[in-house]
């Protein structure tokens, strides 16, 4: 028997976010993203060219209409699912389960990684659009910018969340992602006002009040509200997808 | 010597013994299989161990110790090798029985990583990392505290140094293998699982690493690698667990097993140009135990291979009869394997 060497060590964090990052990015889908995320800047120069920018027109046409309701939580579930799932679909979750790592370290290294890359991602674009968008509003447009970069970064934690843990229960995780996003959050939360409190999208607009108060009517959550359910549904589901991941069991396969 | 629970099925006998015994059929469902030089206690254990999905059973009440040295576990596709080494690397619970690496049982303890090293039979491995970069990674993820200089001697023990700053996507299939291996190696485990180590490997390669794991075994681990094809296990040790759907089919002496299938009854089709006279020259001699005359020519059986293809050229000579072809029927790797079940 060999010395024992001290087990757990949070140098496990960067190591393991860093290559998750690197799977991440080497995807395809990625560059679909990227693409993606340039369509609020471009959407900003028109507009900034066609002289209609301010606050008000800003958040309708493209917080709320393209960043809101497409661009954030198509990144952050493509990301949240595929943090895990990449690696079940390509067999290397075997080298991370095959290490002396407590599972809660591989599930935040994963999290961490797969949402830094969708605030990256998401939040580049908001600032840039904002930039160029908001910048004659003044003091209101620098407040109405920081408050939407906020709603990126609550939204892509709690995406990348659920989507994290739902992936080390299917492989559907992603077909999941999509649906709920365009019939739960694009149809019903609309239609049915009562269910606010189980939307992300009303999450992170909500999230956004504690900054500036965006003039969006779909918003139905206090900043507070919104906040507190916010870090409940991301430590619920780092907390089930630790649960998962330490009952996870590969199959035999071929053999 | 691995401590002895069943010596009814295996001695504890060295390694470099010539003839041990050897277990098939259902007695080898419990094994001991000695490898090297006395441990404590062996390494691996599995008592009564089975595993199902569903109404499937992938492994079916196996029995074996293991102590420091090479084994290897044999069977066709299907047999159950990559079930049983998840079980014993911690990725699956046995449905029954008792799974133990180390005097613990692997499951949920991911502290027992310390001691094991996986080389899991599928291919993949990040292609976006270098070599150097693999290795490293997973040096770091077992803490080691030198986990840059342990890397790179691990590299060079596999003979990648000249291939570790390129990326994993360009190796060819051998070097995502032995790059599997060295990530596996780096942080110098006691136990060390294999799943078809040797595949996609050249000769040279092939050789290079089955005298590595003979090394490494002499170093005093403990060693199991699978492996469908006979010949791979012949280079490296001389223990082999045989597992055929799902139940260990025998185990103990390669060299002994490898007797057993050999000689084992064979069926032989011949055709000639007088099945008739050539069935009345076979039937006396004592290697073939039955002859009978088909439509598709003579099919004999035969319990010792190569006495009969000695007997075969010299019969048909005297017979004065011209031999169009002959067939082996039955020899597969399963009917091999199927052969010891049912022995």
């Amino acid at each position: 028997m060999k010395g024992e060497r001290p087990v757990g060590s949070i140098a496990a964090i960067p190591e393991i976010a860093r290559v998750t990052a690197r799977q991440l990015l080497g995807r395809r889908r990625t560059l679909l993203l990227v693409l993606l995320a340039t369509l609020p800047v471009l959407l900003a120069v028109a507009f900034r060219l066609g002289d209609q920018t301010g606050v008000q027109q800003f958040t309708r046409r493209i917080y709320d209409t393209v960043s809101m309701t497409i661009l954030l939580p198509l990144v952050a579930i493509l990301f949240g699912s595929g943090a895990f799932g990449a690696e079940i679909d390509e067999g290397t979750v075997v080298y991370l389960l095959a290490k002396p790592v407590p599972r809660w370290m591989i599930v935040a290294a994963k999290a961490l990684s797969a949402t830094a890359m969708a605030i990256l991602l998401t939040g580049a674009a908001t600032v840039l659009a904002g930039a160029i968008d908001l910048g004659p509003a003044g003091n209101d447009g620098v407040l109405a910018t920081e408050a939407q970069l906020l709603s990126m970064v609550v939204g892509s934690a709690c995406y990348v969340s659920l989507f994290l843990a739902l992936s080390l229960f299917t492989r559907r995780a992603l077909v999941i992602g999509i649906g709920y996003m365009l019939v739960w959050e694009g149809a019903l939360s609309v239609l049915l006002p009562g269910i606010a409190n189980l939307s992300i999208r009303q999450y992170a607009l909500g999230a956004a009040a504690v900054i500036y108060k965006l003039p969006v009517e779909e918003a139905r959550l206090s900043a507070e509200t919104a906040v507190l359910l916010s870090a409940i549904l991301v430590v619920l589901a780092l907390v089930v997808a630790t649960w998962k991941l330490m009952r996870f069991e590969l199959p035999g396969g071929s053999d | 010597m691995t401590s002895q629970p069943t010596p009814e099925i295996m001695s504890s006998t060295p390694t470099t013994q010539p003839s041990p015994p050897v277990s098939v059929g259902p007695d080898a469902a419990s094994a001991a299989v000695p490898a090297a030089p006395a441990v404590a206690a062996p390494a691996i254990e599995l008592a009564h161990a089975a595993r199902w999905y569903g109404n499937v059973v992938a492994v079916n009440d196996v029995s074996f110790t293991l102590g420091v040295g090479v084994t290897g576990l044999l069977g066709p596709n299907g047999a159950g090798k990559t079930t049983l080494l998840h079980m014993l690397a911690g990725f699956l619970a046995p449905s029954a029985g008792e799974v133990k690496v180390l005097g613990r049982s692997p499951h949920r303890d991911p502290s027992v990583y310390r001691q094991i090293g996986l080389v899991p039979e599928r291919e993949a491995v990040y292609p976006f990392l270098t070599g150097l970069d693999y290795v490293r990674f997973n040096a770091r993820l077992q803490g080691m505290p030198d986990a840059d200089v342990a890397a790179r001697r691990t590299i060079a023990l596999l003979g990648l140094e000249d291939s570790m700053d390129r990326a994993i996507g360009t190796y060819s299939k051998g070097m995502r293998q032995r790059v599997k291996v060295a990530g596996a190696l780096v942080h110098d485990p006691q136990v060390l699982l294999l799943d078809e180590p040797f595949n996609g490997m050249d000769p040279r390669n092939r050789i290079a690493m089955m005298d590595l794991l003979g090394t490494l075994a002499e170093q005093g681990r403990t060693i199991l690698f699978s492996s469908h094809i006979l010949e791979e296990v012949e280079r490296v040790g001389t223990n082999i667990l045989v597992m055929v759907s799902g139940r260990l089919a025998a185990s103990g002496d390669f060299r002994a097993i490898r007797t057993l299938m050999t000689d084992r009854p064979h069926s032989i089709t011949i055709r000639s140009s007088d099945d008739r006279r050539l069935a009345i020259s076979l039937i006396t001699d004592r290697s073939v135990f039955a002859v009978e005359l088909t439509s598709a020519g003579l099919s004999v059986q035969t319990a010792q291979l190569s006495a009969f293809r000695r007997l075969i050229a010299a019969v048909s000579k005297t017979a004065g009869v011209r031999l169009l072809e002959v067939l082996p029927a039955d020899e597969s790797l399963e009917s091999v394997f199927d052969y010891l079940v049912r022995r």
